[in-house]
């Protein structure tokens, strides 16, 4: 039997090795080895989808020896919540390296951090122990630091320090939090399966690592008001950078949120949820009317993120606050279908808006017209993705969001104003459409090019995808369900 | 008195290694001398290995053959190879460089005396021995900011341990006895215990550097040889640590001792982080950190005695603290003192810049790096008996610590062309073996956790 876990895990870091180790390799070499490594991930992802999950606990796990005399081990496995992630990264990370195949400045060094962040992502959303999750989490920061101080825009040196700090002042929280859970554990581990099946802290002490870990994910996700390192980093990250960001990332958070907040100190969330929701509703609402005044279309994309992200948090909090397991169900299932549609639809368009400003040199609104005529390709593509994001039925999001709705309505009927952030949304990305792509083309873009190969090759799998999740969600909420449905909290 | 003698083999060995470099050099053959006492102390790591799992007292309870003296042969001894063969570059051809390698074996030996001390006169022995020879290392280049740095350091080394032999009185007056496991039977005297504990803080927190006592730190550290400095952040200071380790296992916890470790720790890592936040000599900024550096031991230091994981954490973290910050100054040898040296040294030397980025890192804790696991370690240690607040401080003082290693990293992948000057081979060694420790023990800290 092989360890398909972490052979999915670990394939990205092998080609990261391989590709620093070679002596003076061409540029096509070092992308060759880079998607022919991302390639097999996917494989890898595809394989463990075929496994499946089991409805009980975690399927595929995989466990060795690490620091036995502080019960700290490397132990793997995926559940419903975490398989549908694992296959995000792999398709979002295989497309982000097609489409980082035509750098040639400094390729050797981009491309092995983009691998090496594969590994964290799958790392972060597989590990089974509180060390290694934690291990995982900083080392996406840290390669995430390097990839927008390094290739970044003309900001990028400051834009990385924020992000850099900023995010590790968020994730150490979390690690008072693991440390607690470690040492309230009646017989001391590291085994997040453990902390999960007998919630390790009460009272008080569940209460103060509850605080932490949501610091820790508001911070990552991001929630109001721990939110302002996001728009500085996107608007100076390379666009792989702000694909694997927002698509990735961000969900690191919200599955810290469901993974340790929610299952590992459920009391405490469910007296907390009302705050929690609270935040969530703030988040999307705020997210919606910042896109709704922003000039830059990636600034536009990256505010439209924390009003999905708002989503899944109200997702989340109506599951710990409702005491009906089906309602609990309907909310998760729309959370974690939230985060992997979001991942689709968002990093489509930050793709899309980095070719729009690779061609044009800006991102201003203002300065297009008419694109939709210059370069259709381009054009329909992102209004395809602009529709999928503001929640149209048959594409991925109305899924996610209607079960979301469903559940608050079912839990928390007020909270269900949140529904404002769609007509927002709607509006802003209307707005968007009509300066940017509608009108009469102007003479200084006549001669953009369309899609080049490469580029179709990038955007066009997230679309398929988009359709495929928003026509027929089963094939995903099937996995997902199987896990939320025999949730016990 | 035979086993005595058969369980002190490792000491004997590096006493006698030190006598033999200088016998070398005295026949003016200072490589001998450097080949002598890198066998000398290989060898004498070896006889340590042996020992490992041992835990007794010899010479009447005065020496202790523990976990934490054992533990410091096997961190300071490979630490000291290092040093030895970063100063190679430094002294080779100078007419003092067989007394170099002899000294620093000596005031090696001043550690280890402090790390296994059982009784306080080994404190004070292992206090002078390790103070003589590293005031004479640092003063050997003879130019004046050498002398001066020197100068600062010896004033400020006999005060303190003036002070320390002086409280120390205390304890022998109060209890009869000089061993320190003799110190609980002195609970009618609590003054007197509260006194003397205090002037082995100030004669340990100097050498350790710990706020207030590390005036003299980044002055000795800047004038001394950049090879002397890297030695005098490692090996006296995890030394003294250990000593310290050793006398608060005794006290009685009603003297309040755990707090006044806190307090030192809260000002030692935030005024470490503070100041290396404005220094634009990256070896001063270095030398604050090792400042800061020193607080995050006090993390274990006062769970000693109540939670099981303080000695494992401070173990890890000491050897932990030993490859990175060897890593560092290694790197900075061999690129130059002040930031701007640092320009664009990823771009031009990439794998140097490499290992510079994974020991900064490491001393800010981030995973999976050595320094992770060690502080890791020391924050379960400290929230185990209860200091959580304590880990909270630490915390907030690692993210302050991002910002200022930063500043070393940012220039290093700016364009520009680092001054990188011609590197001798051994450094290179130093630093591959740096580097190769910082990940490993990271990744394998199941060795550490005794």
């Amino acid at each position: 039997m092989l360890p398909l876990v972490s052979l999915t895990l670990f394939l990205p870091l092998v080609g990261a090795v391989l590709i620093l180790c070679l002596p003076k390799p061409t540029a096509r070499t070092v992308h060759g080895i880079a998607i022919t490594s991302a390639a097999l991930t996917l494989v890898g992802a595809l394989a463990m989808w075929l496994q499946g999950v089991s409805s009980e606990g975690f399927s595929q796990v995989e466990e060795l020896e690490w620091m036995p005399a502080i019960g700290a081990a490397y132990r793997v496995g995926v559940d419903g919540i975490s398989l549908p992630l694992v296959l995000l990264s792999a398709v979002l990370f295989l497309v982000s390296l097609i489409y980082a195949s035509s750098l040639r400045d400094r390729p050797r060094a981009y491309v092995a951090l983009i691998l090496l962040l594969e590994t964290a992502a799958i790392g972060t959303f597989t590990a089974l122990d509180g060390i290694l999750f934690y291990v995982f989490f900083e080392v996406s920061l840290v390669s995430m630091y390097f990839m927008i101080a390094g290739w970044g825009h003309e900001e990028r040196q400051r834009a990385a320090l924020m992000f850099f700090i900023y995010t590790l002042l968020g994730s150490l929280p979390l690690l008072l939090a693991i440390l607690g859970l470690y040492l309230g554990s009646p017989d001391p581990t590291f085994d997040m399966r453990a902390w999960i099946a007998n919630p390790p802290l009460e009272g008080a002490a569940a209460m103060w690592a509850l605080i932490a870990m949501l610091i820790t994910f508001a911070v990552k996700i991001p929630a109001i008001p721990l939110h302002t390192w996001l728009p500085a980093a996107h608007v100076q990250a390379p666009t792989v950078g702000s694909v694997i960001l927002a698509g990735i990332m961000l969900k690191f958070g919200t599955y810290g949120l469901v993974r340790f907040a929610l299952q590992m100190t459920p009391d405490a969330f469910r007296e907390a949820g009302i705050v929690v929701l609270f935040f969530g509703v703030v988040s999307a609402i705020y997210g919606a009317f910042a896109a709704l005044a922003q000039t830059d279309l990636k600034r536009l994309v990256a505010y439209t993120s924390v009003n999905h992200m708002g989503y899944v948090i109200v997702g989340v909090a109506a599951a710990a606050l409702t005491l009906d397991p089906a309602v609990r169900a309907t909310a998760l299932d729309g959370a974690v279908l939230q985060m992997f549609s979001h991942g689709l639809v968002t990093g489509a368009l930050f793709f899309l808006v980095g070719m729009i400003q690779e061609r044009a040199r800006t991102r201003e609104m203002g300065e297009f017209g008419g694109l939709l005529k210059t370069v259709p390709l381009l054009g329909w593509f992102f209004v395809l993705a602009a529709f999928a994001s503001l929640g149209l039925p048959g594409l991925a999001h109305f899924p996610a969001e209607f079960q979301i709705f469903l559940a608050t309505l079912g839990t928390t009927p007020i909270a269900v104003i949140v529904i404002l952030g769609i007509a927002i949304i709607a509006g802003t990305f209307l707005k968007a459409l009509r300066e940017t792509f509608m009108g009469e083309p102007r003479d200084r873009w006549s001669e953009m090019p369309d899609l080049s190969p490469r580029e179709i090759l990038a955007v066009a799998p997230l679309l398929v995808l988009t359709v495929a999740t928003g026509v027929a969600p089963s094939w995903v909420l099937d996995v997902i369900h199987r896990t939320t449905s025999a949730l016990v909290l | 008195m035979g086993r005595d003698l058969a369980l002190l083999a490792p000491e004997i060995a590096v006493l006698l290694t030190a006598v033999g470099a200088l016998i070398a050099e005295m026949l003016r053959r200072p490589r001998i001398s450097l080949v002598v006492a890198v066998i000398g102390l290989v060898v004498a790591t070896g006889m340590t290995l042996r020992l490992v799992g041992t835990d007794t007292t010899i010479f009447g309870g005065s020496f202790r053959i523990d976990t934490l003296s054992i533990w410091a042969k096997l961190i300071l001894l490979p630490a000291t190879v290092l040093s030895m063969l970063l100063a190679r570059a430094d002294v080779r051809g100078s007419a003092r460089e067989g007394t170099v390698y002899s000294l620093l074996i000596f005031s090696t030996l001043g550690a280890l005396v402090l790390a296994g001390a059982g009784d306080t006169m080994f404190l004070v022995l292992g206090t002078l021995l390790t103070g003589l020879a590293t005031f004479a290392l640092v003063a050997y280049p003879d130019t004046d900011p050498a002398t001066e740095a020197a100068m600062k350091f010896f004033v400020f080394a006999s005060v303190t341990t003036a002070i320390m032999i002086f409280g120390l009185s205390y304890w022998f007056g109060a209890s009869g006895s000089t061993l320190i496991a003799d110190l609980p039977g002195m609970d009618t005297m609590p003054l007197a215990v509260i006194l003397g504990f205090v002037a082995v803080v100030v004669g340990l927190g100097y050498k350790a550097s710990l706020v207030p006592f590390h005036f003299w730190a980044p002055d000795a550290y800047e004038g001394a040889p950049l090879s002397i400095a890297a030695y005098l952040s490692v090996v006296p200071k995890i030394g003294a640590l250990f000593a310290l380790t050793q006398v608060v296992r005794y006290l009685p916890p009603e003297t309040g001792w755990t707090a006044v470790m806190a307090g030192l720790a809260v000002l030692s890592m935030t005024y470490g982080y503070l100041a290396a936040l404005v220094q634009d000599n990256v070896i001063r900024l270095l030398a604050y950190s090792s400042i800061a550096q020193s607080g995050y031991f006090l993390l274990g230091i006062l769970a000693v005695g109540s939670s099981e994981l303080a000695l494992p954490s401070i173990i890890l973290f000491a050897a932990a603290y030993a490859a990175m910050n060897l890593g560092a100054f290694a790197i900075a040898a061999t690129t130059g003192r002040t930031l701007n040296d640092f320009d664009g040294l990823g771009r031009t030397r990439p794998m140097l810049g490499i290992a510079m980025v994974i020991f900064l890192l490491s001393l800010v804790g981030i995973p999976p790096l050595a320094g992770f696991v060690g502080k890791f370690m020391l924050f379960a240690a400290a929230i185990d008996v209860q200091f959580t607040w304590l880990a909270v401080v630490a915390i907030i003082n690692s993210v302050l610590s991002l910002a200022v290693y930063l500043r070393i990293i940012v220039p290093m992948y700016r364009s520009g062309e680092s001054a990188s000057v011609a590197t001798d081979p051994w450094h290179g060694v130093v630093v591959i073996t740096a580097f190769a420790a910082t990940l490993i023990i990271g990744l394998a800290a199941q060795f550490f956790l005794v």
